[in-house]
């Protein structure tokens, strides 16, 4: 049995943490940077995590981000025009968007890993 | 050696005073310091998955008193610590409705079903986690989870890289970063010196026994060793066992909990070895990349055959 001075402070309790904890997930709400750190590219062959931050260090925003118009600044996600399934022949699908922009500019600049070496970069 | 007598006196007895309240909120303050620092590194999201945690734990026992037209037991404080225990293994970014589910899963099928406190088989905080990871398993890739977030260390989940890429991903990780808390990881689950310090108030205090956290510890290290020995280039040291994912807060918060623990000195420690033990499997030879919660469940289902082996009864009763 518990004393009436613990229910009191359990209530207590109830009352304030839940108005602190609603009160900061209405306040403080997920939400992305407008600069992505990192990013998890998923697909059947496992996750990818790639380092948005390591790789802008090194190169430069169209050298990935291919229409960027001369002044423009914020590049759209490579997802709003590669979607997962391509109908257009012109387009590659997402999966291999990525597989030729990562292992392309990979090979370039020699920094591995090397062919069917796919367990480098996907994590199942 | 004296032997110590001790003269049981007939009634009245005078109670000591202590209560199940004191040593709930006790251990609460022994997660403090991890959870301070988990604060310090993801902010504000910490203290709405922690508040969100421990008030919905509490609500969802006051439910189940009612329901079950029960005496209200929300005032041990016991519904307030699974709410912080449960808090400190989720990532920093859990949405509401995941915390509230496993406050849900812990409080009323891990615990009042069984009967509430004291009756459970298993910790309920575990039994909760067990059921997120299998049925949201995305939300507990730490990797995947703490995406947003520009740490000043290295931002993979040092197991994670372990499992995927080999002791070659994890020789950048320093042991001291990682006792500091600089990994990443759930946001009271990182920082093994906090840990360490609460679990050590807990033992002084008599809150926790120290037999189960140091064979735990002791069956983490020995078996990592084994496996390190065996084949270095394939198997992580043991100090790296110790220091990374749960396994200092499973030894000191998760595997020493009250009922689902057993009692006596052998069993204790050979239930805690063999949660460490486990750990380094699940680690080393099974798919999941962390084996903690997986171990202790498992040492919370062979507990009761365990806690059998009993000391030899002082003196006979005629």
């Amino acid at each position: 049995m518990t004393s009436k001075k613990e229910l009191t402070l359990a209530y207590s309790l109830i009352i304030i943490f839940f108005i602190i904890g609603v009160l900061s997930y209405a306040a403080f709400p997920a939400k992305s940077p407008d600069k992505p750190v990192r990013l998890m590219f998923k697909g059947v062959a496992g996750k990818v995590l790639f380092s948005h931050k390591l790789h802008t260090n090194d190169a430069g925003c169209s050298d990935c981000h291919h229409n960027l118009e001369e002044d423009e600044t914020s590049p759209e996600a490579c997802g709003s025009c590669h979607e997962p399934e391509m109908e257009d022949e012109d387009v590659p699908s997402r999966t291999d968007a990525f597989h030729s922009q990562c292992i392309g500019c990979h090979q370039e600049n020699e920094a591995g890993p090397q062919e069917k070496e796919c367990s480098l970069c996907h994590v199942m | 050696m004296q032997n110590r007598q001790f003269i049981v006196s007939h009634a009245p007895f005078w109670h000591n005073g202590s209560k199940i309240s004191s040593r709930s909120y006790n251990t609460v303050i022994a997660a403090i310091p991890a959870l301070l620092l988990g604060f310090f590194h993801y902010g504000s999201p910490v203290v709405g998955v922690l508040a969100l945690s421990i008030s919905s734990a509490m609500i969802w026992e006051l439910i189940m008193n009612l329901i079950t037209r029960r005496p209200l037991t929300i005032g041990d404080g016991n519904a307030a610590l699974t709410g912080t225990v449960f808090a400190m293994l989720l990532p920093a970014t859990s949405p509401w409705w995941l915390v509230i589910t496993g406050t849900f899963f812990a409080v009323v099928i891990g615990k009042q079903i069984f009967g509430g406190i004291g009756s459970n088989a298993f910790n309920p905080v575990v039994v909760a986690v067990a059921i997120l990871m299998v049925s949201w398993k995305d939300f507990f890739d730490f990797n995947e989870a703490l995406l947003n977030y520009d740490f000043e260390f290295i931002a993979a989940y040092p197991l994670a890289e372990l499992k995927h890429f080999g002791t070659s991903a994890i020789t950048s990780f320093d042991t001291v970063d990682l006792l500091m808390g600089k990994q990443t990881g759930g946001m009271g689950a990182t920082f093994g010196l906090g840990i360490i310090i609460g679990g050590i108030y807990l033992i002084i205090r008599g809150i926790i026994r120290w037999e189960i956290p140091v064979s735990f510890l002791a069956g983490v290290f020995i078996t990592a060793l084994l496996f390190n020995i065996s084949d270095p280039l394939k198997y992580a040291n043991p100090v790296f066992h110790i220091c990374t994912g749960y396994t200092l807060i499973g030894a000191f918060f998760l595997a020493t909990e009250d009922s689902s623990s057993p009692v006596n000195f052998v069993p204790m420690l050979a239930c805690g070895a063999f949660a460490g033990v486990m750990t380094v499997l699940i680690r080393n030879i099974g798919i999941y990349v962390d084996g903690v919660i997986y171990s202790i469940l498992i040492m919370n289902l062979i507990c009761p055959i365990i806690d059998k082996i009993r000391p030899k009864a002082l003196g006979k009763v005629v």
